[in-house]
């Protein structure tokens, strides 16, 4: 049998031309209006944050960065800033101070009750915000009646209740990363003659790092941004910064109020930045 | 069925060459098999076929028609994918008459053509079942079925017998071949498994590297490679290292004088098949002493691994003959004639 | 047996401070807040222990109540349908983009999701004012005289809800998505299908899983949306969401307000259930 390479036939139609891929110009046309609108509002509150003039009117007088400092002078803002601050980190630590234990034994030990166990951390995710807020609201009250010790309005109360919240996120994220980390390398490092504390501080933590640090981010940024159960908790004049934002907006809306949403969003921004060096947020959404 | 004709063809990822200028007629009712190594384009290049890649240059024409620019649904070829890609919530034989429905078919014709498709399978009886409560072997069959149901003027197969194990897949191979012959099917089947490729080709296209190294018969690729890549791909051989000193006369690496078959002077590589290396026959063009460093008995044949020179070991197959075979350290000769040694320039 | 009982023990020991911690800090608040439920509230008198339900009868009994409940579900139907709609394509275009920008744009999905919903409402409310984006164009280019009266609509507030949601949607669904094997798109566009019959007879049914959760978390939320409705609706206009704490705090009426919130959670939880069940009966055979 021959070698044989084809040759062109030349009794073919001219070349057929290229087709335009409508159909994908359509869908990425589409996919990117919706991606405009969920950015549009952010786009828009940074606009606002820039403008010269403090009535919100279009088109703007000229651009300023004025309100940047107006914020600063804001006694509710910076208060709320520093609350929601403080808040979010203290409920942030003892949230993985406790989801973390429970994760490893979901993750990895089988006993009696561990699906309803599971269900049961992820609850105060699944029950909405304001029912949560009302409920332990009531639960405050009835505290303190029943114990004399101030909690409603506090900042322990509120720490306490957030803390609740980020045990969910937490949860999720670190029995996830432990569902991709192979046991037989615990073996390994027990075989090789580390004890189990050792293997774990050796062995199975630097695995799960990127899931306690996607964790502690996504608690922080819960917790920093909470509304609806914060609302029933803060006492009065000490809000938490979406909260002061709400009731800010509830009055009128201006450049300052922009520039302090401007501000929010780059810390968070940020914090997403950084975090997606340690373990990429496309991956743990 | 139909003639299939690749002009030029090329895909280009950025920089790389996925696939470089492939030019190939496949004849109406030809059995055709890419062959070559993980990555060369093998996929990428029956993807351009369907037309699930565009092709950056060259052209595609299906029984006359240029397809180029196509759609993959507006052609006509039936994909048997390597994952087999069935449709996870269909029965099977939802999933064969699939492609009937979306050539608005009638409903008693679509019936009777898919219950045909399953029958030249063997999966009548399977007609109900999801594909995740089949074997590999059948969900397999059942992706040809619908390949074939849809009577395809080109059945493109990618590493369709790769997800089997090795029995099974002998059994399929042979079926698909000859499902084939009786339907007259155009067919190119993309393979990295040399031995499949041998036993139901028509016609072998070795590729390496996005482009055509050779074309021709198992003959033609094992007796006369076209190129280094090809000796070395297609079967099994030993590369000795040196340089063509005259016609037909080769120098290697430690010094062996060796006759071989003519090859342009300069640094090049002899090629030796194992298989035609003797123990002392007579009548040979060249006669070298060895010694046995290594021995695997593999039932009806024996592998030796035998030095020749510091430089120079060289793979031998015996036919096991039942007589006493040599062992680790036993100095031998090895004889083989000139024409068993083909030579490629570096 | 003594190994096995040390490890229960240690099981124990490992998740039983945060199972004891999220049980008394939200089954039992739920547990009390059901129970104030069933008190009386005496204007004057504040809160009467009792064991009645005609805080629940009020609900149902007095329009203006159930009006908001209806209101609050019509607007989570159709917040839900425009997320699903508008986030099925996004959702695609985000599994199966090859692009290296692909993380980036999947946290510009998730940011707006962290930032809170009263800053993503204050955007709208810069778009939707008098003399806000909308108007000032419009009025701009000569197409309209009068401002639109937007701010403080049921539109405007069913917008600002759909963008808070839409992430969530896009997020559930494009993981889904990229479980599916892209091969099995190829091979329907292989044996004739368009684009269009793609999606429905493959893609959809696949990804059934993905658009069920995502329905259902999109719906809770819109069911218990609070910001949105607040700034974008105005005082005037209740949902849910913020009737509950208006009776709590505003009225101090604690049974009131612990009813509308287990009917809240209640509608929300018989609605997802419905829905389930529709969806799971129309694709019987997506299962999996
Ligand atoms: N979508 C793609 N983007 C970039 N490179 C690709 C893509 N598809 C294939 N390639 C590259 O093209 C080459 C050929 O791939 P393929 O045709 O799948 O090889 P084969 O099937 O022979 O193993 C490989 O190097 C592969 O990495
Ligand atoms: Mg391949």
């Amino acid at each position: 049998m021959a070698i044989v390479v084809a040759h062109s036939s030349s009794a073919t139609v001219a070349r057929a031309t290229r087709h335009f891929p409508i159909g994908r110009w359509v869908l990425n046309g589409v996919a990117g209006v919706g991606l405009g609108f969920i950015l549009l509002p952010l786009l828009l509150v940074t606009w606002l944050a820039f403008f010269r003039q403090e009535i919100p009117s279009f088109p703007p007088a000229g651009h300023s960065l004025q309100w940047f400092g107006a914020v600063l002078n804001n006694k509710s803002f910076v208060g709320g800033f520093l609350l929601s601050f403080q808040v979010g980190v203290t409920a942030t630590l003892i949230g993985l101070a406790l989801a973390v234990p429970a994760s490893l034994a979901i993750a990895r030990r089988r006993f009696r009750g561990r699906g309803f166990i599971d269900t049961l951390l992820l609850l105060p995710l699944i029950v909405p915000g304001v029912v949560l807020g009302a409920s332990i609201y009531v639960f405050q009250i009835e505290t303190e009646i029943a114990t004399g010790l101030p909690l409603l309005g506090t900042t322990m109360g509120l720490i306490a209740a957030h803390a609740l919240i980020v045990i969910p996120w937490a949860t999720r994220l670190v029995t996830a990363s432990l569902a991709g980390f192979d046991p037989t390398i615990e073996e390994a490092a027990k075989n090789l003659g580390a004890p189990p504390w050792t293997t774990f501080r050796r062995v199975t933590l630097p695995a799960i790092r990127p899931g306690i640090v996607a964790a502690a981010l996504f608690g922080f940024v819960t917790s920093f941004g909470n509304l609806e159960m914060s609302l029933f908790l803060v006492g009065a004049g000490r809000t938490t910064l979406p909260i002061a934002i709400l009731q800010y907006l509830e009055w009128k809306i201006d450049p300052t109020v922009a520039a302090v949403s401007v501000m929010q969003i780059a810390l968070i921004g940020t914090a997403m930045i950084i975090t997606d060096r340690y373990v990429k947020i496309a991956q743990v959404v | 069925m139909a003639r299939l004709e690749l002009i030029d063809l090329s895909k280009r990822y950025g920089e790389h060459a996925a696939v470089a200028g492939v030019t190939l007629d496949v004849a109406d009712g030809e059995f055709l098999v890419l062959l070559g190594p993980s990555g060369c384009g093998k996929t990428t290049t029956l993807r351009m076929i369907a037309g699930l890649v565009e092709p950056s240059d060259g052209r595609t024409q299906i029984g006359g028609t240029d397809v180029t620019y196509l759609p993959p649904w507006r052609r006509n070829t039936g994909m048997v994918f390597q994952s087999y890609a069935l449709f996870p919530h269909m029965t099977v034989a939802e999933n064969v008459a699939f492609g009937l429905e979306m050539r608005k078919l009638a409903k008693a014709e679509i019936e009777v053509r898919a219950r045909e498709a399953l029958r030249l399978v063997r999966l009548e009886a399977f007609a109900g079942r999801l594909p995740r409560q089949l074997s590999g072997g059948q969900q397999q069959r059942v992706a040809l079925a619908r390949a074939l149901a849809i009577r395809p003027d080109v059945l493109l197969l990618d590493e369709p017998l790769s997800n089997l194990d090795a029995k099974l897949r002998e059994e399929v191979r042979i079926e698909i071949r000859e499902l084939q012959g009786q339907l007259g099917l155009t067919t190119i089947m993309v393979t990295h498994d040399q031995e499949e490729a041998l036993t139901v080709a028509d016609r072998l296209v070795v590729m390496a590297e996005g482009e055509i190294r050779q074309i021709g018969s198992q003959r033609d690729l094992y007796e006369r490679p076209a190129d280094r890549f090809v000796a070395g791909f297609v079967g099994r051989s030993t590369f000795l290292d040196g340089r063509v000193t005259g016609p037909g006369e080769f120098e290697t690496a430690g010094g062996l004088q060796l006759k071989c078959r003519d090859g342009a002077p300069g640094a090049a590589a002899l090629v030796l098949r194992p298989e035609r290396l003797h123990l002392g026959g007579a009548n040979m063009d060249n006669r070298v002493p060895g010694k046995v460093e290594f021995v695997s008995y593999l039932g009806p044949v024996l592998e030796l691994h035998v030095r020749l020179s510091p430089a120079d070991r060289v793979l031998v197959q015996l036919p096991n003959r039942g007589d006493a075979a040599p062992a680790v350290g036993d100095e031998i000769e090895l004889t083989w004639h000139r024409d068993a040694g083909m030579v490629f320039a570096e | 047996m003594i190994a096995r009982q040390r490890t229960h023990l240690t099981a124990a020991g490992l998740v039983g401070p945060a199972t004891l911690y999220v049980g008394i800090g939200i089954l039992l608040p739920l547990a009390i807040l059901f129970r104030y439920s069933l008190n009386q509230f005496v204007p004057g008198k504040f809160m009467v222990d009792a064991l009645t339900v005609e805080n629940y009868v009020k609900f149902f009994t007095d329009i203006y109540y159930y009006s908001v409940l209806t209101r609050t579900v019509r607007i989570a139907l159709i917040t839900t349908l425009i997320c699903l709609v508008t986030g099925f394509p996004l959702a695609y275009v985000l599994a199966r983009t090859r692009s290296r920008h692909k993380n980036l744009l999947i946290m510009l999905v998730v940011l707006p999701l962290f930032v809170g919903n009263a800053v993503r409402a204050a955007g709208w409310m810069v778009a939707f004012g008098n003399k806000g984006v909308i108007n000032a164009s419009l009025m701009g280019i000569g197409a309209l005289s009068q401002p639109l009266e937007i701010m403080f609509t049921e539109a405007a507030v069913i917008v600002g809800i759909t963008a808070v949601n839409l992430p969530f949607m896009v997020l559930t669904l494009q993981s889904v998505i990229e479980g599916i094997d892209r091969s099995v798109e190829e091979a329907a566009f292989n044996l004739g299908a368009t684009p269009p019959q793609m999606a429905r007879r493959i893609l959809l049914p696949l990804a059934m899983p993905g658009v069920l959760a995502g329905t259902i978390l999109t719906f809770i939320l819109s069911m218990n949306a609070y910001a949105t409705p607040v700034l974008l609706g105005g005082p005037r206009f209740q949902m849910m969401g913020p009737l509950v704490y208006n009776q709590f705090i505003q009225q101090n009426n604690w049974p009131f307000g612990g009813a509308i919130a287990f009917i809240l959670m209640a509608a929300t939880l018989l609605l997802t259930l419905a829905a389930n069940l529709m969806v799971q009966q129309r694709y019987r055979t997506a299962e999996t």
